[in-house]
């Protein structure tokens, strides 16, 4: 019987570099206490020496277009490649130098997808989709120079409208906590991204968290209050920014009722910056 | 629907040089065959970035566009 070995959620853009450039100082030095925490919760990862590696993100539209959004997608395949593009902003030019081709935990992609369907979730699959800074930059941080497990890549559609309930994106972690406890494999559960930033996904509030929203939800999830927390309204979401907390809503599902234990919160101003982990043990 | 064609051109902007070399040395003449509005067609001309996002442009696409990013 399988069984979840680790988990835990975190914000994605861990470069230094661009939140020197975009908030300054504090900005830089607040990434960096960030990362250095991250770096110490690798070790607790890899200590755990999990078969496969779940990583719940979203897409920024790099990947999916306008041509079709899925509401949640799983990777299958035998390998995934990172994402290579011309002309990349700053957080996705972070990722050149990292492996191309990272492998794919087949067996345990395509349980999650096809019990899915079986079950009612109507899950998108791609063969093809690469991987972004919102999966390769927590990766990359988590396991610095040791091994990545296979890995299986979870979508979340988190920015473009109608985005999945927060509700759903819950029972899309209760279904992964199915397929993981019927498996043979120690799983590793990460979700990353948030916490609040780019408020109703408007330009001119780029700038701007919401500190308030962001220290109400890490209490939630102390006390593991998932009930209120799958109670979220796609409106506050989107008034917070905090529309990726659809893909910690994903993991919550999945260890639900583990209680998280706060590793970092920092108030940037920009984006409020979190890693948690879960007491899955 | 409008809120389609803007994203269509911000994610060929983002993701295709070609078309972006063209938009950046004549915006009207690139842009000619897309299905804006007048008022999207205008913000696009004078690359309103913020005019763009409250007529329904995606704000990660307005701020991924190589040379057109930026906020």
């Amino acid at each position: 019987m399988g069984r979840i070995v680790y988990a835990a959620a975190m914000s994605h853009v861990l470069y230094p570099d661009y939140y020197g450039q975009n908030v300054g100082p504090h900005g830089r030095q607040m990434v960096e206490a960030l990362i250095a925490v991250v770096r110490e919760m690798g070790q607790m990862l890899a200590a755990a020496a999990p078969d496969a590696l779940v990583v719940i993100a979203d897409d920024h539209l790099n990947v999916f277009s306008f041509d079709a959004i899925p509401a949640f997608c799983v990777r299958v395949g035998r390998s995934v490649n990172r994402m290579v593009q011309d002309d990349a902003i700053e957080f996705d030019r972070a990722l050149e130098g990292l492996p191309e081709r990272y492998p794919v935990h087949e067996d345990l992609a395509n349980a999650i997808l096809e019990t899915g369907m079986q079950s009612g979730f109507d899950f998108a699959a791609s063969w093809s989709a690469p991987l972004d800074h919102a999966f390769l930059s927590p990766v990359s941080t988590l396991y610095g120079h040791r091994p990545v497990p296979p890995l299986v890549p979870f979508w979340v559609n988190c920015f473009v409208t109608p985005q999945p309930t927060a509700r759903r994106c819950y029972a899309v972690g209760r279904h992964f906590a199915r397929v993981i406890a019927e498996g043979p494999w120690n799983v590793a559960v990460i979700a990353t991204g948030g916490l609040s930033h780019f408020p109703e996904l408007s330009l001119a509030r780029v700038g701007q968290s919401d500190p308030v929203f962001d220290r109400r939800i890490v209490k939630l999830m102390e006390a593991a209050d998932h009930e209120s927390l799958a109670a979220l309204t796609a409106k506050e979401l989107h008034e917070s920014g905090s529309h990726e907390l659809l893909n910690w809503l994903v993991l919550l599902g999945a260890v639900s009722p583990a209680r998280a234990r706060v590793r970092f919160f920092g108030e940037m101003g920009r984006v409020d910056l979190a890693a948690l982990e879960w007491n899955v043990a | 629907m409008s809120r389609y064609e803007t994203n269509v051109v911000l994610y060929r902007l983002k993701k295709d040089p070609a078309f972006r070399d063209r938009f950046r040395a004549d915006p009207r003449g690139a842009l000619a065959d897309a299905d804006l509005t007048d008022e999207e067609r205008d913000a696009f001309a004078r690359w309103d970035a913020r005019k763009l996002n409250e007529l329904g442009g995606s704000l990660h696409l307005l701020i991924s566009i190589p040379g057109l990013g930026g906020h």
